[in-house]
């Protein structure tokens, strides 16, 4: 990649930008990295959302992100290894669920049920099973290497194989059967670091939704797409810092919190206008790990929460 | 029988396949083989730190479901309290004593374990007269400066009735600088408490035979997978797995030994000298009592009120001259006591090596200049030396490393030790305890795995900083008060001096050795 400076390259459009970036990760790429340099042929500075499907739905699994992630699986859970960052955002996680809950006071304190989406190696799965106030955790990830190095690790705590607490689904989403009534839902139904790496997010959230019960969370995390974040996620953190494996985030797919926002607003199950909506916007500051800035969902990493209507 | 061997051959052990080292163990690991009993903490070490932490995260919503095992080679029973069939009334103080800071006191105080200790049998005070023995410059620690250091504006707010300024000083405790209390007393009472503690099994007098790494677990399957859990072997042939395991086991610590954490430092080839001392004067009560500690060329002199008419003693000083004051008989140890506050540093070696006659002494005596040696207006005089109660421990430091490895946490004498001199080996040992609680709770909520890194780094980069911190500077203090040269003494000298007329400064040092 050349050495040009990080202002001159911001001052590029978007589609430029893109072509650098990908340029520079097929100089070192192996093979299957091409088809992304491909895809840059559409590249969109506005994410269009499909809100009609007639059509079953199609598998959100896109083969080369599951191919990137396979090679990732092996230092999943390495302290300083490439997921070192996730590791150190588990933590806001759960305050951010906690806050979520807190809003309509008192219903979920115990026995809650949850479904974490694109689990990975089950960083937020395995800590989820642990609280005292979880009745089990089902987790997927259509992922193989990922879900192998999760099952391996989960052998590790007594507590996590206890019959029903945790358990691993190699598919994807769609192949997860609905329930069979709507009080079957999940408590809560979690999407960390997912929604980014989904190339048709708006079906795939429509179809998810019909997994969480009434008075149940969607609640996720995910990148805003801005200037900002593009210098901070994709130049700083995959090409100087390395702190994240290049390749791993395709900054076109990133979405604003008030794209989420006006996505729930239209769905009439969900309750996004009030309290049941959330957002809090976090920053990795190195040295001290991740810490809550107001204001930052504009432009960075953020945690989005909607609850879906009780009366159903 | 690893923990016997060599690290080199442990290491050389854990290099070998899998296989070749299942066929060393003692039991065939077959792969339906039931695993150890598992507990989520295994704290190795019954002192004030692991009872402590233990009280702590009892006492705390988010740890008190954690299964928990103590263990101590000692048997842990509480020693008889006063009246217990003693007619003559109270017992004699041991010379185990600890300063306990205000903060240590608020710690014990919300672990629910301060209203087991014999209140009876402590001492607060209000004052520390300390002076160096070699110029007589002196410093006194009074709380009253503590409020200027909060600021001029703060100071003037006080003027002001209603402004709530200064008001920081009125806080609970504030009067006090440190509360003496023997070490026996402490741990009898946080001992009370911990066995009145639902899932917390104690297993005292019982000494560990071995630590190691769980068994290989089986290649297929879901099955537990302790491989890199601790494991202890304790006599019966009983097995404990220990989720986290907790080193509150002293300045040789075993677990540290199996952390392979190393732990570096020197010895200060001085020995501390304690005894359990009768004065002269009758103290009321109510009256603050101070503490008093003069630094002597060959180590500082300390004495710390107990209750009535007593003191600790703790001299720290040469190997030599401790053996010599041990063997001395009770008259003559008082001698060197009061001679060690008072007289000359030339007359004290003289007196040491020569002669401790109690008519020496008060020939000398007659012959020096109190006042301009620094001596204390208000200082007691020793009148005897409690029998028995004379006895010495080496002086040295040491800091592990690092506090934390995989599934293993050190607190206490097992992380640290420091010299006596400031009174603050016991402390830190408590903040430690305290710091990890508070960070295994953190972990707890956050559904962390509490021997995992997420969980502990927070507590040793927490920890491990602030106590480097404590023992550089006792270290410092201690080199430079140990220097007789001129130059040495008149430049801390007229860094006491300085301290002395700049109140506020003071303040701050005493805050800080407040905890």
């Amino acid at each position: 990649m050349p050495h040009s400076s990080p202002s001159s390259l911001l001052a590029l459009p978007a589609s430029i930008r893109s072509l650098i970036v990908a340029q520079s990760r097929l100089q070192s790429a192996t093979p299957r990295l091409a088809t992304a340099a491909t895809r840059l042929g559409h590249v969109q500075t506005t994410r269009s959302y499909a809100t009609e499907s007639t059509t079953a739905p199609q598998s959100s699994v896109n083969a080369t992100e599951v191919s990137h992630f396979n090679t990732l699986a092996s230092e999943w859970w390495d302290p300083h290894g490439s997921s070192r960052l996730l590791h150190l955002m588990n933590p806001l996680r759960h305050q951010f669920i906690n806050r979520c809950l807190a809003t309509h006071g008192g219903e979920h304190t115990t026995q809650r049920k949850y479904l974490d989406i694109g689990c990975g190696g089950g960083i937020f799965a395995e800590s989820a099973a642990r609280l005292a106030s979880t009745k089990s955790v089902i987790a997927v990830d259509p992922t193989p290497e990922v879900i192998s190095v999760a099952k391996q690790h989960q052998r590790v705590d007594p507590l996590l194989l206890e019959p029903g607490r945790l358990t691993y689904r190699n598919h994807s989403i769609e192949e997860l059967p609905l329930p069979t009534s709507p009080s079957e839902g999940f408590d809560i139904v979690s999407l960390f670091e997912v929604i980014e790496h989904i190339q048709q997010p708006s079906p795939f959230l429509s179809n998810i939704l019909q997994h969480i019960k009434p008075g149940g969370w969607l609640i996720g995390s995910t990148i805003a797409r801005t200037s900002v974040s593009w210098f901070t996620t994709k130049f700083m953190a995959e090409e100087v810092l390395r702190m994240v494996p290049r390749g791993t985030h395709e900054w076109s797919q990133y979405i604003q919190p008030t794209e989420m926002r006006s996505w729930a607003k239209k769905e009439a199950e969900l309750d996004a206008d009030g309290i049941g909506w959330q957002v809090m916007g976090v920053v990795y500051v190195p040295g001290l790990g991740w810490k809550e800035v107001k204001g930052s969902e504009e432009w960075g990493n953020y945690f989005f929460g909607v609850r879906k209507s009780a009366a159903h | 029988m690893l923990l016997s061997t060599s690290p080199a051959l442990r290491a050389s052990f854990f290099a070998l396949p899998p296989s070749l080292r299942r066929a060393c163990y003692a039991t065939a690991t077959s792969p339906s083989a039931s695993h150890p009993e598992i507990f989520d903490l295994v704290c190795v070490g019954g002192g004030p730190a692991g009872l402590s932490l233990i009280s702590s995260l009892k006492s705390q919503s988010s740890t008190k479901r954690l299964k928990i095992a103590l263990i101590d080679a000692q048997k842990l029973s509480a020693p008889p309290r006063t009246g217990d069939g003693d007619a003559s009334g109270t017992r004699e103080f041991s010379n185990r004593c600890s300063s306990l800071t205000p903060a240590s006191v608020k710690f014990l105080k919300r672990i629910g374990a301060w209203e087991n200790v014999e209140q009876g049998r402590v001492q607060a005070y209000t004052g520390m007269e300390v002076w160096d023995g070699v110029s007589g410059a002196k410093i006194n620690f009074d709380p009253m400066d503590r409020g200027r250091v909060a600021g001029v504006v703060e100071s003037l707010g006080r003027l002001v009735p209603g402004s709530g300024f200064g008001r920081g000083a009125e806080d609970e405790g504030a009067g006090e600088v440190a509360t003496m209390c023997e070490n026996s007393n402490l741990t009898a009472a946080l001992v009370e408490r911990v066995r009145g503690l639902e899932g917390v099994e104690v297993l005292d007098g019982t000494k560990v035979e071995g630590i190691e790494l769980g068994p290989e677990k089986e290649k297929d399957g879901m099955s537990l997978d302790l491989s890199l859990w601790p494991v202890l072997r304790l006599p019966g042939n009983r097995k404990i797995a220990a989720r986290l395991l907790v080193g509150a086991d002293g300045a040789n610590s075993p677990v540290r030994t199996f952390a392979d954490i190393p732990s570096k430092g020197w010895d200060y080839n001085q020995h501390g000298v304690v005894a359990t001392l009768q004065l002269d004067q009758v103290q009321d009560v109510s009256a603050p009592r101070k503490a008093f500690q003069r630094f002597l060329p060959t180590g500082p002199i300390a004495l710390l009120p107990l209750p009535g008419n007593k003191a600790s003693l703790v001299w720290s000083t040469t190997t030599a001259l401790a053996s010599h004051l041990k063997s001395l008989p009770p008259a003559e140890f008082t001698a060197a006591v009061n001679a060690a506050f008072r007289l000359l540093t030339t007359d004290i070696s003289y007196m040491l090596t020569h002669s401790t006659a109690s008519q020496d002494l008060d020939w000398r005596e007659s012959q020096t200049d109190l006042r301009a040696l620094g001596l204390p207006q208000d200082f007691p005089r020793v009148d005897s030396v409690v029998s028995g109660s004379i006895a010495s421990f080496p002086l040295r430091m040491r800091h592990a490393s690092t506090y934390t490895g995989h599934r293993i946490a050190l607190i206490g004498d097992a992380a640290h030790t420091i010299h006596p001199l400031a009174g603050q080996g016991l402390n830190l040992g408590l903040a430690d305890a305290e710091s990890l609680a508070r960070h295994l709770a953190i972990g707890m909520e956050a559904g962390m795995d509490i021997g995992s890194c997420w969980c502990l780094d927070g507590y040793g980069s927490d920890r491990w900083g602030k106590n480097n911190a404590v023992m550089g500077v006792v270290d410092k203090v201690g080199k430079v008060f140990g220097a007789s040269a001129g130059p040495v003494v008149w430049a801390r000298s007229l860094g006491f001096n300085a301290v002395e007329r700049l109140g506020w400064v003071k303040g701050g040092l005493m805050r800080g050795a407040s905890g």
